[in-house]
């Protein structure tokens, strides 16, 4: 009986030892996997069990914090200015995990950074707290201002900074309060989230960088780009004829100028007057698709912005306008849909933006062609308040050439001194914008009303680049965009100069 | 009824025996379980509330008088035993204990009732079997005992069903699995069996077809038993404890015979028996497509080996800390899946030492068997033994997916009284054994 002990002995200890490989498999090996799986709550719990660092704006309000309570989870977190953060922060739920700020810097929040933790190399021993604040770009003088201008009206708000990208003020309405959505009592939480959802209005979506529109007008800044970077239009010329309508080839279907007028002349005097023919001739027949695409693309459409929030989708501008046709000596080249592509350039037919891809078209002008990264977060800092991580600033997009931008930058400030935009002249400030009424082609007319810009001291550089968005506003006339969003932009800017 | 062996009285030590050096090391590994079992009771205690258990000091005495009253019994009916036996089961059930407190307190009283109770039943099995070699004489009550037990939860009236599984027996107040005391029954019958039977069926006689094979006669009561027993189980829905009586009946076949065609056969007949319960019963296919693919459904019937694995995986090598693990939403935590929780809390060093505890169990059961010099002390204990290596085995091997889960306890650990008193009972058997084999080798000249 010995021998068969013997090897029974060995039996077993093979069987224990397939359980500890398979154990090392699943304990050491596999663990990260298991523990990122999606349904595996436990990352969750623990996170809801330790302290999480503040969020703060600029300017020191705290946007959101973490509350200590004696409860299966230990902590809640709380969004002492309800709504008007709520696209920034985003939520953080047990329940639905989390969006915006919470969820991309969500390491640095509970103190999981390789930086936030060597600090205190006691944790070897302990745990010490390790979180850390984040500390927006956002300054909540200007976010508060976006929010009272904007007011009922549905639409977005987007200030930034055109030499660092930093964002300065993020607003869509409506909005949402993220308190209730990140109540721990998960019924709670399901409730109001069920109901958010429903909305056919969209609450949690932000119109800011997730949602896109119509850019109407704004978008001529980004013709006149084209025309000015491949050469064949600059300040003196062309003079474009003064007329009521431009038929582009192929079609019969003219465009009109706003409220029938006559329009037309330099690329500064079109500008001021918004002329719709000017810009569709200048697209479809000086043009031609390649460099209307080019400029569309190097100003960051088509690409999704690298902003630090959840989501955010790319704006975009057609790329396909069909088989070349016909190939002029004197001309571009005629495609199939040259039609198509001389609506593009006054922003209609298939062209839709995010306020955020528009805020950005402004602020390469503002800085000298070149689109900084977008981005909310400034700094990470430590609970005693040691800064351990900052954004790093970087270009996104060389939008055009420093001398172009030089041309539209004076384009733009003269639309706000002799044109479209004179309800952004401010004093002591030079500004520069561009009007923009989207027509939704509605019975009764119906529009978006947009206004991008950028302002900055009298004479010096701008240090403010502004999207407004008021979405689906009664009328459709020349004036709308500059009407409904101007005194918006205006406050926007008048409250992101003040700033020291 | 005190069994002895005839001329010779066994309690009375005759020559030196290596009794005394043997019994101070276990009191020591004794106070070290005790000491490591407090440890890991004020740690679960101080992850939970962060502050120390209240009746730490009487959880630390009661603790200790129970271990010392074993320990003090083994003084005086086996001093030549194995010291490791003794305080290895007591670790395992201390660690369970803790576990169990961790997760459910009610049934930590429960618990702690019931390792009172095993003591008894250990220290009476000392008292009661004072020659193990005695116990061949009453093989076919054993026999009839075993069987007699597992088919007591099919009964009217007294059979209970909780969970899916026919185990249980309801008379009274009082409610138990007799399974876990009909594997002991049925280890002593076919070891008594089998050592009066191991040359016969050691020799092939029989032509079945291009086989030689024993000759049926010999063979059939075993298998009758056996068979029995298997359809019992089926019945029962109660696979695991299956698959441990199919492992005892092959294991203990092979160690009387040394027949290797007895372990082809009991593999042909298990695969054969396997198939025939898959294709047949639905929630033997749910088991075993849970096991290949869990995530196939993660809420439902994939659940607890998911969750499971995710314990273990958030535990990583040195594990949350007692107290601190998420691992108490796993159905069945206090029982078949506490090992998940330890595995959690303690990580896979604390597993690693759970593995090691039953490693050494095995290991001494195994030695006994060795040394024990009469051929029925020898079958007896590796039957023992297997019962316990196996068993333990398997429900770990469910849980971590290294095979189909199949609900067994996880012997001394998991909650539970039939379970805790069987194996107690059971470790007394070995420890008597060991008792006999140290005297053997220290009376050279008596013994042969």
């Amino acid at each position: 009986m010995t021998r068969q002990i013997r090897i029974l002995t060995g039996v077993i200890l093979a069987c224990y030892l397939a359980v500890f490989v398979k154990l090392n498999q699943i304990q050491v090996l596999e663990a990260s996997d298991y523990n990122d799986r999606p349904e595996n709550t436990r990352a969750l719990v623990r996170d809801f069990n330790r302290p999480r660092g503040d969020i703060v704006t600029a300017d020191g309000v705290v946007a959101a914090t973490s509350e200590s309570r004696r409860a299966d989870l230990r902590y809640r977190r709380i969004y002492p200015e309800g709504e008007l953060y709520a696209h920034i922060t985003g939520y953080y739920s047990f329940r639905f995990g989390s969006t915006g700020v919470e969820r991309e810097y969500n390491a640095q929040l509970a103190g999981r950074t390789a930086s936030l933790q060597l600090r205190d190399l006691s944790g070897f021993f302990s745990d010490p707290s390790t979180e850390g604040d984040v500390i927006l770009t956002v300054d909540s003088r200007v976010q508060t201002v976006a929010r009272d201008a904007l007011g009922g009206l549905t639409g977005s708000v987007v200030a930034l900074d055109p030499r660092t990208g930093g964002v300065l003020a993020m607003y869509s309405n409506p909005t949402y309060d993220p308190n209730p959505v990140s109540d721990n009592d998960g019924e709670r939480a399901q409730a109001v989230k069920t109901f958010l959802d429903a909305a056919p209005e969209k609450p949690l979506l932000s119109r800011a960088y997730q949602d896109r529109f119509f850019p109407g007008s704004t978008f001529k800044i980004v013709t006149a780009t084209a025309g000015l970077e491949s050469g064949v239009v600059d300040e003196q010329r062309p003079v474009f004829e003064t007329v009521r309508t431009y038929t582009p080839p192929l079609t019969r279907r003219g465009l009109s100028n706003f409220d029938g007028a006559s329009c037309g002349g330099t690329l500064f005097v079109i500008l001021q007057r918004s002329c719709n023919t000017s810009f569709a001739e200048m697209a479809a027949e000086m043009l031609g698709p390649g460099p209307m695409i080019a400029a569309a693309e190097a100003a960051g459409f088509n690409d999704v912005p690298p902003i630090d929030l959840t989501r955010p989708v790319r704006s975009v501008y057609p790329t396909d306008f069909g088989a070349v046709l016909e190939e002029p000596a004197d001309a571009a080249p005629v495609h199939e849909n040259t039609p198509a592509l001389a609506q593009t350039a006054i922003g209609q037919n298939d062209v839709a933006a995010t306020p955020l891809q528009m805020a950005l078209v402004a602020a390469g002008v503002a800085n000298e062609g070149r689109i900084m990264v977008p981005h909310v977060m400034a700094e990470v800092r430590a609970r005693d308040g040691d800064v351990v991580e900052r954004f790093d600033v970087r270009p996104w997009k060389e939008a055009m050439s420093a001398a172009t931008a030089d041309v539209l930058r004076r384009a733009m400030i003269s639309v706000v001194t002799d044109g479209t935009a004179s309800s952004l002249q401010l004093p002591g400030a030079t500004v520069g914008a561009k009007t923009g009424t989207a027509q939704l082609g509605t019975t009764p007319p119906r529009s978006h009303a947009w206004m991008i810009a950028f302002a900055g001291p009298e004479g010096g550089e701008p240090t403010v680049a502004v999207a407004v968005m008021v979405q689906n506003v009664e009328g459709d006339t020349g004036q709308t965009g500059g009407r409904v969003a101007g005194p918006i932009a205006r406050r926007v800017l008048e409250a992101a100069l003040a700033l020291p | 009824m005190t069994v002895t062996a005839g001329e010779r009285r066994v309690d009375e030590p005759a020559v030196p025996v290596p009794g005394r050096r043997r019994r101070t090391t276990e009191l020591g590994l004794l106070v070290l379980a005790a000491l490591v079992i407090c440890g890991a009771y004020a740690l679960a205690s101080l992850g939970r509330s962060a502050s120390l258990p209240a009746d730490i000091v009487p959880f630390l005495g009661v603790i200790l008088a129970l271990l010392i009253g074993a320990h003090i019994a083994n003084r005086r009916l086996v001093p030549a035993a194995d010291p490791l036996l003794l305080p290895l089961a007591a670790l395992l059930n201390g660690i369970g204990y803790v576990f169990i407190a961790r997760i459910n307190g009610d049934l930590a009283g429960l618990q702690a009732s019931w390792t009172a109770v095993s003591i008894v039943g250990y220290v009476a099995t000392l008292i009661v079997v004072r020659d193990v070699r005695a116990l061949q004489r009453y093989r076919y009550t054993f026999g009839l005992i075993g069987v007699v037990l597992l088919v007591m939860p099919l009964l009217p009236v007294i059979g209970r069903e909780y969970f899916g599984s026919r185990i249980w027996v309801s008379i009274g107040p009082v409610n138990f699995q007799p399974g876990e005391f009909a594997k002991i029954a049925l280890a002593l019958f076919l070891a008594g069996y089998l050592t009066e039977r191991r040359e016969l069926l050691g020799i092939a006689t029989f032509r079945l077809g291009p086989f030689n094979t024993p000759d049926p006669k010999h063979f059939s009561p075993v298998l009758l038993a056996v068979g029995f027993s298997l359809v019992v189980m089926v019945f029962e829905r109660d696979l695991g404890s299956a698959l441990l009586f199919f492992l005892l009946f092959t294991v203990m076949l092979w160690v009387a015979t040394g027949r290797g065609s007895y372990v082809a056969v009991g593999a042909l007949l298990f695969g054969g028996a396997s198939y025939f319960a898959w294709s047949q019963f639905s929630h033997v296919q749910d088991r075993v497509s849970i096991w290949l693919d869990p995530w196939s459904d993660p809420g439902g019937a994939g659940y607890q080996v998911i969750q499971a694995a995710y314990a273990l995986a958030w535990g990583g090598t040195t594990g949350t800390g007692p107290g601190l693990g998420r691992a108490v939403r796993i159905p069945a935590d206090e029982s078949d899946f506490i090992f998940a929780v330890i595995g959690e809390e303690l990580g896979l060093l604390g597993a690693t030492a759970v593995l090691c505890a039953f490693l050494l169990l095995a290991g001494s059961g195994l030695r006994i068997a060795r040394t024990s010099g009469d051929g029925f002390t020898a079958l007896l204990t590796v039957g023992l033994t297997t019962l316990i290596a196996f068993q333990a085995f398997i429900i770990i091997a469910g849980v971590i997916r290294l095979l189909p889960l199949t609900g067994v306890t996880l012997p001394f650990v998991s909650y539970g009284g039939s379970s805790l008193v069987a194996n107690y009972v059971l470790l007394a058997l070995l420890v008597r054994a060991s008792d006999q084999s140290a005297r053997r080798v220290a009376e050279p000249v008596v013994a042969r």
